[in-house]
């Protein structure tokens, strides 16, 4: 083959690659489970704090919230009332979206829906963040790009068990939906504060959040259409676009946690306490960030252990980006930092930046393990249900889910 | 979970395992010259695979919506424009995207200083990345933030308090908490942090920032102490910190000076704005 033509191919090839699917199904999968899991579990800590951290009436109130949006138009839907009520309704829109998220019940409007509240929540009260809130305010906005919902979802499932039904579906709850974050956004741009412009104060420069956000409910609503009245060539366009922006925003979230660890590493190199090895000695002497003060003394027992996880902490958060060149190494370095950050979580006190952490590693995972799991929770489930099709009353119900469930592991 | 159609995945065999193409910096439709084609790189994989699993890489696709997709390669030429302007878009956002986000995190250096204001105006405000965790050296000095109070009495005179030290009862409630809260493990100390950050030595408020930033101390330490404290009204409250240097370790010989150094603020005068409003109501 001459080169032009190994070129041809090869362009060839990547193009039905990059449009034909959506890429790491699984893997993009785990991501939405886990970014919902951390900040549904965050929400619902915090639920007795809530008011204080982000209501109006808290430390940092509305007013000075509102001076300080003034100034940097980050995207908050709290500001657009200052009453405890409307405070109250986001903050529970937030954890029922990251409930439906987390289960993948109509994942493209959650996800939308997700990102509305942890942008709300967050840019309201920016000084009680931290670096875990940080990551899952990035990946709110990724996760809206990506077709998550393809595996281990309800939406999945419902796809699975319409195949022999009706086609293509009226999709009722769909339309009523789009009908009703229709109306509430109508509702938002016409009589409140929220100064949804199209093309300022947006995520990026030009990009307004009336764009963005009229943008996704019209695409919905052309993706219904489409589906509904136009299944051939207008369809497969379609699909190929979705699968696009999902592999796009994928691989920005690849990058995005190889950023992480990169300058993570990259600026620890620099310190002397990373040099001199006893870097993690100090953070659990810090009153702030020692729940279990005796396991900081067992660590800090021996000077050599301090030293050895010092360095390893660099050695492997330098090398993260560049062992993805190899899977076997890849998948070492990815046990290795997990590991770190469920020790972070209970030594350090900081289970919320470290669950985040670990969601965003997922991306990582490898497929065969994903696949196994996938195996395994499958035979458990239907262990479970086949001893529960022996309890009355439920009969029904189970052997219905039972059918889809069995055609995988057979 | 997972109910859904047998096996769409067999097509993308390893999904972002990046040496299957998708590496980490490379663009999508931008660099796929080097890729190898999907069903030729499924063998490669070192783990064997779900022998159970039906293969039929044309079944129903691409998931969420199930029907059945044409092949790409019979589109229409305006239709192939189409997903391939679209690629060029989505590789170019991402490039744009990615370098900003490197610009965002790396040093000041010679892009920076050039396109500073631009990398500032696309990264600001949703795309600020706070990493530098522990970085380049860990924080090694306790910052305890304190307050005292002067109140007037039931009879009429004035008396102060004693210092509490607020950041105590904060690592009070973390210690044994496996689940700390943001208002025990960030308001105080990031709300200083941010106080520090908008003054000057001379406790001078820089901007608007400094002056909410000392709205905000006051405000977060009237919820601690509360309107009422040692049996009479707050009428003015003074925070200072307390910054005592963490002892190197056991094994280390290196000697340093572990006395708490204070910085105290003048005081200041409580208004109603300073009270959480529930209160005042």
């Amino acid at each position: 083959m001459t080169p032009s033509a190994r070129l041809q191919t090869a362009v060839a090839r990547g193009y039905t690659r990059v449009t034909a699917s959506a890429l790491g199904p699984r893997q993009s999968a785990v991501v939405r489970i886990g970014f919902s899991f951390t900040w549904l579990l965050f929400l619902v800590r915090e639920w007795p704090h809530r008011r204080e951290l982000y209501g109006p009436d808290g430390p940092w109130n509305w007013e000075m919230a509102a001076r300080l949006i003034d100034g940097n138009r980050a995207f908050t839907a709290l500001m657009w009332s200052d009453s405890t009520v409307w405070f109250e309704i986001v903050y529970a829109l937030a954890i029922v979206s990251s409930a439906l998220l987390l289960v993948g019940w109509r994942t493209r409007t959650m996800s939308v829906l997700f990102m509305i509240g942890v942008l709300s929540l967050q840019n309201r009260s920016i000084f009680v963040g931290d670096g875990g809130d940080n990551l899952i305010h990035l990946m709110s906005m990724y996760l809206v790009l990506t077709r998550c919902g393809q595996m281990w979802s309800l939406d999945a499932r419902r796809v699975a068990r319409r195949a022999d039904r009706e086609w293509p579906p009226r999709d009722t709850t769909g339309v009523v939906l789009w009908a009703v974050t229709g109306t509430a956004l109508l509702w938002a741009q016409l009589f409140t504060d929220a100064r949804l412009s199209l093309t300022a104060d947006g995520p990026l420069p030009g990009l307004g959040w009336g764009t963005v956000l009229w943008g996704l409910w019209l695409v919905q609503a052309g993706w219904w259409f489409v589906r509904r009245y136009a299944p051939g060539e207008p369809r497969t366009v379609l699909d190929a676009l979705a699968n696009v922006a999902h592999n796009g925003a994928l691989l920005v979230i690849m990058a995005e946690v190889c950023l992480l660890y990169a300058s993570a590493g990259w600026y620890k190199v620099q310190g002397s306490r990373w040099q001199d090895g006893t870097a993690l000695y100090y953070p659990l002497h810090l009153d702030y960030f020692s729940p279990w003060p005796w396991l900081a003394d067992i660590m800090a027992s021996s000077g050599t252990l301090v030293m050895v996880l010092t360095y390893g902490t660099v050695i492997v958060q330098v090398a993260f980006p560049f062992t993805l060149l190899n899977r076997r190494a890849k998948n070492a370095m990815l046990v290795l930092l997990m590991m770190e950050h469920l020790g972070i979580a209970v030594m350090l006190g900081l289970p919320f930046f470290s669950l985040a952490v670990i969601a965003a590693d997922s991306v990582f995972l490898p497929t065969n393990l994903l696949r196994w799991a996938e195996a395994r929770v499958g035979r458990a489930r239907d262990r479970l249900a086949a001893r529960a099709v022996w309890l009355p009353g439920q009969r029904t119900r189970e052997s219905d889910e039972e059918t889809p469930a069995g055609t995988l592991v057979r | 979970m997972a109910d859904t159609e047998p096996e769409p995945a067999e097509r993308e065999p390893t999904g972002p395992e990046p040496q299957e193409g998708e590496q980490a910096g490379s663009e999508p439709g931008g660099s796929e010259s080097t890729k190898s084609e999907p069903t030729e790189s499924e063998p490669t994989e070192s783990e064997p695979k779900e022998p159970t699993e039906p293969t039929d890489p044309k079944s129903t696709e691409s998931a969420p919506d199930g029907d059945v997709a044409e092949p790409l390669t019979t589109l229409s030429l305006p239709a192939q424009l189409i997903i391939a302007v679209a690629i060029a878009v989505a590789a170019v956002a991402a490039a744009i995207h990615l370098s900003a986000a490197f610009l965002n995190v790396s040093p000041p250096n010679t892009l920076t200083k050039r396109h500073g204001a631009a990398i500032d105006d696309y990264v600001y405000p949703e795309f600020e990345r706070v990493w530098k965790l522990f970085a380049p050296n860990p924080l090694q000095q306790n910052i305890a933030v304190q307050a005292r109070a002067e109140i007037r009495t039931s009879e009429g005179g004035t008396a102060t308090t004693g210092w509490r030290d607020l950041s105590a009862q904060d690592g009070a409630a973390i210690h044994h908490n496996p689940l700390p809260s943001h208002t025990q493990q960030n308001e105080l100390r990031r709300g200083w942090e941010f106080y520090v950050g908008s003054h000057d030595v001379r406790e001078r408020p820089q901007g608007m920032r400094g002056n909410l930033s000392e709205q905000y101390i006051r405000r977060i330490v009237m919820l601690r102490l509360g309107r009422e404290e040692d049996g009479g009204t707050v009428e003015r409250i003074q925070v200072r910190s307390a910054t005592t240097p963490v002892a190197p370790p056991p094994w280390s010989d290196e000697k340093i000076d572990t006395k708490t150094v204070y910085r105290t603020l003048p005081w200041w005068t409580v208004t109603s704005d300073d009270l959480p409003e529930a209160k005042r109501r």
